[in-house]
């Protein structure tokens, strides 16, 4: 990036947020919820829904997801200039918004949504539906029992474990941490104190990963409004600006287990998103005031602590163990809502709602004085990032 | 031979038949490419090093050693579920490419990073053969 910069830095801004309850059992479909998410959104700033046109959506694979058509005709919109989905699920937790920031920074559209509505907890999982012949690269991986994320996760943990001396105590301090953020916080789903000793004595998942490494399965939905800077100083919440958005998939890569295709598995999408992140916003790792990592299994924040450069490569192991990303006396807390591994799994779309509130100053473990937040999608999947400012 | 029919199976293609072709004559080929000699696996259309779209097929030693492995814990498919923890491994062959796969004559708690593996192969239908690797001699 570089040309891009003038146009996009701090040009749009969040000018509304909304979400659900988070449960393990809504009771309704995801395109209601995505509806109540969104009009909850407008009224948060003070917009019309005919004030919108342009919806962006999370793509998954495997996965239907609710049309654009549907969420245009049920808000009642006259028109929509821009819509597209995002695709690989927690790799797009920031990606809708990246391109809602290009169709509004360049005047394609003036008011845009983006949401993420999932029922995860009372749905199915979508490696469940394997039928008896697969194809692409996952011929070659799920006849061995190679099917779902958590198994494909365990396999990069563990080399990273033997690569740079990482312990699954280290892991485990990730959901401790984010527990007790959670705590504080009426909206997470667990919210008791759990200790290392808890996480490693929680059953095994898939070794070295136990239950406690792993995210909540939830119902739930989020939507985020953006518009122009110039708008959102007119409406009724303090903007948040977007300084810099990216998008970065980096060499050879398949979904999660691609990783082990590649010559190095931890050459992983966010150090890209991390670089064009950082040169859109014209700052660096100590600018940022907090930051939410997508988070749905725990060795996936020390991957982005490392990419965003935070610490060195092999090092984020350490950097959890001495209370780094705790709040408040870290120097940088992380997930500050619980994130996937207490709050909700809403596939991160609730962590740039996290992101939006410690600028706002009302998140439950506020981060004094925060300026700058940095909000960023799943580590091993083509993903994505924002950073925001007040 | 043993039938396990309740086992995703591999969807084999035009690209992946010759794959699949060989493993059913207890060999193991990679495709490579023309230009770069780069091997792509899973096999590719295109190469990921030079962007060539030509390639061949050409035998490898099958000698590898252990590069990951995880086991699996339900809730799995029923297939895997049945027999949990479900070890997979990760091999590197010497030639290079990483593997999925499950080592068949190795227990568990001796996996090491390192461990040397020969691939075999588990015939599964008529159509399908997996790779599979147990302890080099």
């Amino acid at each position: 990036m570089s040309d891009g910069n003038a146009l996009i830095r701090d040009k749009t801004a969040i000018a509304g947020i909304g979400t659900t309850e988070y449960v393990r059992d809504i009771g309704r479909t995801e395109q209601e919820t995505s509806l109540e998410v969104i009009h909850e959104a407008l009224a948060d700033a003070g917009l019309a829904a005919t004030d919108v046109d342009a919806i962006f959506k999370v793509e998954t694979p495997g996965e239907a997801s609710i049309s654009e058509l549907a969420v245009a005709r049920n808000l009642g919109l006259p028109n929509l200039r821009a819509w597209g989905g995002t695709d690989y699920g927690g790799g797009a937790a920031c990606g809708p918004i990246v391109h809602a920031v290009m169709a509004i920074a360049t005047g394609m559209a003036s008011v845009a949504v983006a949401f993420r509505a999932r029922n995860r907890g009372s749905g199915t999982r979508p490696w469940s539906k394997t039928g008896a012949r697969v194809g692409s690269n996952m011929a070659f991986e799920s006849p061995y029992g190679l099917v779902g994320p958590v198994q494909q996760l365990a396999l990069v943990a563990r080399r990273y474990m033997h690569e740079f001396g990482v312990t699954s105590e280290q892991f485990a301090q990730v959901s401790v941490t984010q527990r007790a953020h959670a705590a504080r916080n009426p909206r997470a789903f667990f919210r008791d104190p759990i200790t290392v000793e808890d996480v490693l004595a929680s059953r095994m998942i898939a070794d070295p990963l136990h239950l406690l490494d792993c995210s909540l399965e939830t119902d739930g939905a989020c939507a985020i409004i953006i518009t122009s800077a110039e708008r959102a100083r007119d409406l009724k919440q303090m903007p948040v600006f977007i300084s810099g958005a990216s998008q970065g998939m980096g060499p050879r890569h398949y979904m999660m287990n691609g990783l082990m295709y590649k010559d190095d598995p931890f050459d992983m999408p966010p150090a890209y998103a991390a670089k064009d992140v950082y040169a859109c916003a014209g700052m660096g790792p100590g600018d940022i005031d907090v930051a939410q990592f997508y988070d749905v299994f725990s060795p996936m924040v020390l991957w982005q602590l490392e990419a965003y450069g935070f610490c060195k490569p092999g090092e984020a192991g350490p950097f959890v163990e001495e209370g780094r990303i705790d709040w408040p006396a870290g120097e940088l807390p992380v997930n500050t809502h619980g994130g996937s591994l207490s709050e909700a799994y809403v596939h991160g779309f609730n962590h740039v709602l996290e992101g939006v509130r410690q600028l706002r100053g009302t998140s439950t473990c506020q981060v004094e004085n925060a300026e700058v937040a940095l909000v960023a999608a799943a580590a091993v999947v083509p993903t994505s990032a924002l950073i925001l400012r007040r | 031979m043993t039938m396990l029919a309740d086992r995703p199976l591999p969807e084999i293609t035009p690209l992946t038949e010759p794959f699949w072709a060989a493993a059913r004559e207890r060999r193991l080929v990679m495709q490579r490419c023309d230009d770069c000699k780069a091997y792509r696996f899973p096999p590719e259309v295109g190469c990921y090093a030079c962007s060539s779209m030509n390639s061949a097929w050409e035998p490898v030693s099958g000698r590898a050693t252990l590069y990951t492995w995880t086991a699996a814990y339900p809730p799995l498919l029923p297939y895997f579920a049945e027999r949990a923890p479900w070890p997979i491994a990760v091999v590197q062959l010497d030639e290079g490419p990483r593997l999925t796969t499950n080592i068949v004559d190795v227990p568990y708690e001796e996996y090491v990073f390192g461990m040397a593996l020969q691939a075999d192969f588990q015939q599964l239908d008529d159509e399908v053969a997996l790779v599979v690797f147990r302890r080099a001699d």
